[in-house]
C-alpha cells in the first residue's frame, strides 16, 4: 500500500494557512542565508587555495647548476604601499629552450618587459620617477596573461634580462631574513614551482579559521529555522496522533515538511550565490579581488553544503517534535529547569589550561584551527553555565517584572539562549583580538627611511655619495646616511650593512626615492619599511580581513538567528503571553523581557570575549611599546554598534507578530 | 450589597452571527454569578465583554457606576490588570516563574517593589493550600495545584471582580469540586465578585446565581438560596 505521509504532508502544508505559509517562508530563508554563507566561506578557502597555486610559478623552483636552462630572480618592491612581484628571466645561452612562464606566450627575451593590466594601468597613472623607472625602458609593455597572476589587481612584471644582468646575478638572490619569501634566485628549466608566494602563502588557512567560526553560527541559524515551524507542527501533529497516525509517521510528515522547507531555502541560497559571483569576485582579499572561476566550489561541494542544511534543519524539527510523537496529548510541560553542573567549568578551566601550555609563539595555521576548535568547544560547554548563573545572578537581583522574567527564562533555558549568542562569542575574541593588535611588534618602524645594502662599510661610503646625488637629481629632500651593525634599532636594515635614506614627505617622495636609488642596488631594489614589515604585516592583514569579515558574517547570521528565535518564541508561547496580555500586563512588559533574555548574555559573553581579545591585544602591544591599530578599533567598534543593533532590530521585527498573537487569544462566538 | 458590574443589552455580532443579543447582567458585591449555555451560546462573548477585553457593538458596561466599554485600549488594560482577577481552563502561568513569583507578578506590575510583592504573594499560599509550593514551578504542579496559584495570582490584587473562564476544564471531579469551593468562598471572603463561565453544572451549583445563555440571550436565572 502507498504510504500517506508524502500526499498528507503536502496536504497539510497546503492548507495551513497564511502564518504557516510565512513561517515556513523564514526558515526557508533562514536555510538559504546559512546556505549561502557556507557557500561564501568555502568559496573564499578553496579560491584562496587556487589563486596561491597560481603564484607558485614565481618562486624559483631551484635544479642543479648543469640542468639549469634559465635564472630566475624573483623580487619585490612596494609602490604606495602595495607589493609588486618582480620576476626577473635569463635565458642562458647554449641550452634548451626554456618554457614560457604561466600568462605569456613565449620565455621573455632580454629587455622585454610583460606586466600585468593592473601595473600596467598604475604605470600610466603615476610619473615615470614613481615607478616606471625602476623597469627597464620598453616601447611598450607586454601584458602577463590571467593564467599568471592570482587576482586581477595583482601587480607583477616579468623582464627578460642578459645572463650576466646584475638583476639575476648572485647578488640579487638576497640573504636578509626581510627577505624571506620576497626575493629568491635559483636556476630553473620551468615553472612548475609549488610554493606559493608569501602574499598568498597564508590566504587559504587564514580562510579556513573563517569557515571556522563560522560553522556554529550556521548550524545554529539551521536548528532555528527547524524549529519556527515547530509549534504549528506539534498542534497539527498532535491532532494527527489523537487520530490514529503512528509516531513514525508524524516523524516522517515533519522530516518530509522541514526537508522540504530546508532543501528549498538552502538551493535558494545556493542560487544566490551563483548568482552573486561576480559580485562576490569584486570584494578585496589579500592580493585583491578575485577572477570569477576562483570562487566556484563546483557542483559537489554546491551540492553538499544544500543536503547539509537541509539534514541541519530536518534534524531540528524532528528533535523538536519528539515529545509530540510520543506523547497523544501533546508536549509536556517541562517541569524541571535544563541546570547546568559544574564540571562545565572545571572542563573549561582544563581545556583553557592545555591550550595555555601548548599554543606557542610559532604555530602552523594548522595546529592554532586545532586550538581555536578546542577553545569554542571549552566556551561551548563553558557558556550555557554563565548563561545560567547570569540567569540566577539577575533573577536575584532583578527589581522590574521585565528584567525578572528575562533572567528566569535564561535559567529556564540556558543553551537556548546561549546558541542564540554563541557564534558571536568567539568571533568577537578573535576581531577583538586582531582588530587593534599589530603582529610585527618587536621592531621600531621606520616608514621614512628608503635603503640600499652594500657589501661593506667602504661600498657604503661610495653609494652613499651616489644616493645623494640620485636623490638630488630626483627632487626628493633627504638625509642619506650610512649604517651598520650599530644602527639596529634606528635603521630600516636592522643591523645590515648599507645607506639609508631618511625622505621627507608622503608616499609619493618614498616611491621617488626607491625609483631613483634602483640604479645603485646592483640588481636589488632598495628597502623600505614595507618590504621590512611585508610577512608580519601580510598576515596581520589577513587575519584582520578575516576576523571582521567572520565577526560581520557572524552578527548577519546571529541577527537572523535571533530573529528566528525570538518569532519561535513567540509562537510557542503565544497562549500564555495572549491570557497574560488579556489579563492585562502591557505589551511592552513582554517585549522588554524578550529583548533582555537576548541582550544580557549577549553583553556578557560576546561582549566580554570581543573586550578579553581586545584588552589582551592592547596588553600585547603596550609590551612591545607598539600602539594600538586605531582604524582597525574603530572598525571593531562600528561593526559591534551596527551588529548589536540589528539583532535587537531583529528580536523587535517579531514584535507585531507578539501583537498579533495576543491580540485575543480567547476569541470564539461562545 | 451594591452593584460593581453591570452589562446593560449588550449586543455583539461576529460577521453574521449574533454571540450577544442584548444581554442585562448585573453582579454585587460578594455575588458569585455562573454563565452556562451550549458551545456557541455566547457566554465566553459575555465574560470577555464584561471583562474589557471585547468591546460590544451595543450596550454599556459599568464598573461601580462608571462606563469602561467606551475607554481605550490602554486604560482598559490598566483596568484589567487593577481591578480585575483572572483565572482560566490552562496555560496561564509562566512556566520559568516559580509559583510565588507568578503570584507576584500583577503586584510587580503595578509598581509594588519585588520583596514586598513576593510577601504578599507568599500570604495566598497557606489558604488555598499551596504551603511549601512557594518555589515550585507550574511544570511541577498538578492541574489543581496550578488552578490554585491562578486563583491566587487573580486574588492578590485585591480585585473587584474575578473572571474565570472554564476555570475546572482541565480537571478531574474531585480536584474541580476542590478549586471551585476555594475559588468561590475566597474570593467572597475578599469582598471581590466572581463571574465564572462553565459547562459544569455540579461546578455552577457552587454559585450564587446562575444564568443559562442560549443563543446571545438569556434564557433562564436562577438563584441558589443559601442553606
Amino acid at each position: 500500500m502507498r504510504s500517506p505521509v508524502l500526499p498528507l504532508t503536502w496536504h497539510l502544508a497546503r492548507s495551513s494557512g497564511r502564518r504557516g505559509l510565512q513561517s515556513r517562508l523564514l526558515a526557508a530563508s533562514a536555510a538559504a542565508v546559512g546556505a549561502f554563507v557556507m557557500l561564501v566561506m568555502i568559496a573564499a578557502c578553496l579560491g584562496s587555495g587556487a589563486r596561491a597555486d597560481r603564484t607558485a610559478w614565481r618562486v624559483p623552483d631551484a635544479v642543479p647548476g648543469r640542468s639549469a636552462t634559465a635564472v630566475q630572480a624573483t623580487t619585490t618592491t612596494y609602490v604606495r604601499h602595495q607589493p609588486v612581484t618582480v620576476v626577473n628571466l635569463a635565458q642562458r645561452p647554449d641550452r634548451e629552450p626554456t618554457p614560457a612562464p604561466p600568462g605569456l606566450s613565449a620565455f621573455p627575451k632580454r629587455g622585454e618587459v610583460y606586466v600585468s593590466p593592473a601595473l600596467a594601468e598604475l604605470l600610466h597613472r603615476l610619473p615615470a620617477n614613481q615607478l616606471a623607472d625602476r623597469f627597464p625602458e620598453v616601447k611598450s609593455y607586454g601584458t602577463v596573461g590571467a593564467a599568471g597572476l592570482a587576482s586581477p589587481d595583482e601587480l607583477v612584471a616579468v623582464i627578460g634580462r642578459a645572463p650576466g644582468d646584475p638583476a639575476v646575478s648572485e647578488s640579487a638572490a638576497g640573504g636578509s631574513w626581510y627577505d624571506e619569501g620576497q626575493t629568491a634566485r635559483a636556476g630553473i628549466t620551468g615553472f612548475s614551482g609549488s610554493k606559493p608566494s608569501m602574499f598568498t602563502g597564508s590566504d587559504q588557512q587564514t580562510a579556513l579559521l573563517g569557515a571556522v567560526l563560522l560553522v556554529v553560527p550556521v548550524v545554529v541559524l539551521a536548528a532555528a529555522a527547524g524549529r519556527l515551524g515547530a509549534a504549528r507542527r506539534e498542534q497539527r501533529l498532535a491532532a494527527l496522533r489523537l487520530a490514529g497516525a503512528t509516531p513514525r509517521q508524524i516523524l516522517a510528515m515533519t522530516a518530509a515538511e522541514a526537508a522540504g522547507v530546508g532543501a528549498a531555502g538552502a538551493l535558494a541560497g545556493a542560487l544566490a550565490y551563483v548568482a552573486l559571483l561576480p559580485a562576490l569576485a569584486r570584494i578585496p582579499y589579500g592580493v585583491g579581488s578575485w577572477y570569477t572561476g576562483e570562487l566556484w566550489v563546483g557542483v559537489p561541494w554546491l551540492a553538499a553544503v544544500v543536503l547539509g542544511v537541509t539534514v541541519l534543519l530536518t534534524v531540528s524539527a524532528v528533535t523538536m517534535l519528539r515529545q509530540v510523537a510520543t506523547s497523544p496529548l501533546g508536549v509536556a510541560q517541562q517541569a524541571d529547569p535544563r541546570r547546568t553542573r559544574m564540571i562545565r567549568l572545571v572542563l573549561f578551566a582544563a581545556a583553557l589550561g592545555y591550550i595555555f601550555l601548548t599554543a606557542q609563539d610559532h604555530m602552523t595555521n594548522r595546529q592554532m584551527i586545532v586550538l581555536l576548535v578546542l577553545f569554542y568547544a571549552a566556551f561551548w560547554l563553558f557558556g550555557p553555565w554563565v548563561v545560567d548563573r547570569l540567569g540566577r545572578i539577575a533573577g536575584r537581583f532583578a527589581r522590574r517584572p521585565a528584567t525578572l522574567l528575562a533572567a528566569r527564562r535564561l535559567t529556564d533555558d540556558p543553551r537556548g539562549a546561549w546558541r542564540t549568542v554563541s557564534g558571536l562569542v568567539l568571533a568577537g575574541f578573535v576581531a577583538g583580538f586582531f582588530s587593534v593588535s599589530r603582529l610585527d611588534i618587536g621592531f621600531t618602524e621606520h616608514p621614512d627611511q628608503v635603503a640600499v645594502l652594500t657589501d661593506g662599510g667602504a661600498d657604503a661610503r661610495h653609494t652613499a655619495a651616489e644616493t645623494r646625488t640620485l636623490l638630488d637629481r630626483a627632487g626628493v629632500k633627504a638625509t642619506v646616511s650610512t649604517v651598520g651593525e650599530d644602527d639596529f634599532e634606528d635603521s630600516v636594515l636592522l643591523g645590515d650593512t648599507g645607506v639609508v635614506a631618511r625622505v621627507s614627505g608622503g608616499p609619493e617622495q618614498i616611491d621617488a626615492a626607491t625609483t631613483a636609488l634602483t640604479a645603485v642596488g646592483k640588481g636589488r631594489f632598495p628597502v623600505s619599511q614595507d618590504y621590512v614589515s611585508a610577512s608580519d604585516d601580510t598576515v596581520t592583514d589577513r587575519i584582520a580581513t578575516v576576523s571582521t569579515a567572520t565577526l560581520i558574517l557572524s552578527f548577519l547570521v546571529a541577527t537572523a538567528s535571533a530573529g528566528l528565535t525570538a518569532a519561535a518564541n513567540v509562537l510557542d508561547r503565544r497562549r500564555v503571553y495572549g491570557l497574560l496580555r488579556l489579563s492585562g500586563t502591557p505589551l511592552r512588559v513582554l517585549d522588554r523581557a524578550r529583548v533582555r533574555e537576548t541582550v544580557l548574555p549577549l553583553v556578557v559573553l560576546a561582549g566580554g570575549t570581543t573586550a578579553m581579545g581586545v584588552f589582551g591585544a592592547y596588553q600585547l602591544n603596550k609590551a612591545a611599546g607598539a600602539t594600538v591599530n586605531s582604524s582597525g578599533a574603530f572598525q571593531l567598534a562600528v561593526c559591534v554598534t551596527i551588529g548589536a543593533l540589528a539583532i535587537l532590530a531583529a528580536i523587535g521585527g517579531s514584535r507585531p507578530l507578539l501583537r498579533r498573537v495576543t491580540a485575543n487569544p480567547t476569541q470564539t462566538a461562545d | 450589597m451594591s452593584t460593581v458590574l453591570a452589562g446593560h443589552g449588550l449586543v455583539k455580532k461576529y460577521g453574521s452571527t449574533t454571540a450577544l443579543a442584548g444581554v442585562d447582567v448585573e453582579v454585587r458585591e460578594r455575588d458569585s454569578l455562573a454563565i452556562m449555555g451550549p458551545s456557541g451560546s455566547g457566554k465566553s462573548t459575555l465574560l470577555h465583554t464584561l471583562a474589557g477585553i471585547i468591546r460590544p457593538d451595543g450596550g454599556r458596561v459599568l464598573l461601580r457606576g462608571a462606563r469602561i466599554d467606551d475607554l481605550g485600549e490602554n486604560k482598559l488594560s490598566a483596568l484589567r490588570r487593577k481591578r480585575f482577577g483572572f483565572v482560566f481552563q490552562f496555560g496561564q502561568l509562566l512556566p520559568e516563574l516559580p509559583a510565588e513569583e507568578n503570584v507576584a507578578l500583577p503586584l510587580m506590575l503595578e509598581g509594588t517593589p519585588r520583596r514586598q510583592a513576593v510577601e504578599r504573594a507568599r500570604r495566598w499560599f497557606a489558604p488555598l493550600g499551596l504551603d511549601g509550593l512557594e518555589g515550585r514551578r507550574p511544570g511541577q504542579l498538578s492541574g489543581g495545584q496550578a488552578q490554585r496559584v491562578a486563583i491566587a495570582r487573580a486574588l492578590v490584587i485585591e480585585p473587584d471582580v474575578v473572571f474565570a473562564d472554564e476555570p475546572t476544564g482541565a480537571l478531574d471531579q474531585n480536584t474541580s469540586t476542590e478549586v471551585v469551593r476555594l475559588l468561590t468562598s475566597v474570593t467572597r471572603e475578599q469582598g471581590a465578585a466572581l463571574v465564572m463561565v462553565t459547562h459544569d453544572a455540579d461546578v455552577a451549583a457552587h454559585c450564587d446565581r446562575v444564568l443559562q445563555v442560549r443563543d446571545g440571550r438569556i434564557s433562564s436565572h436562577h438563584q441558589y438560596t443559601v442553606a
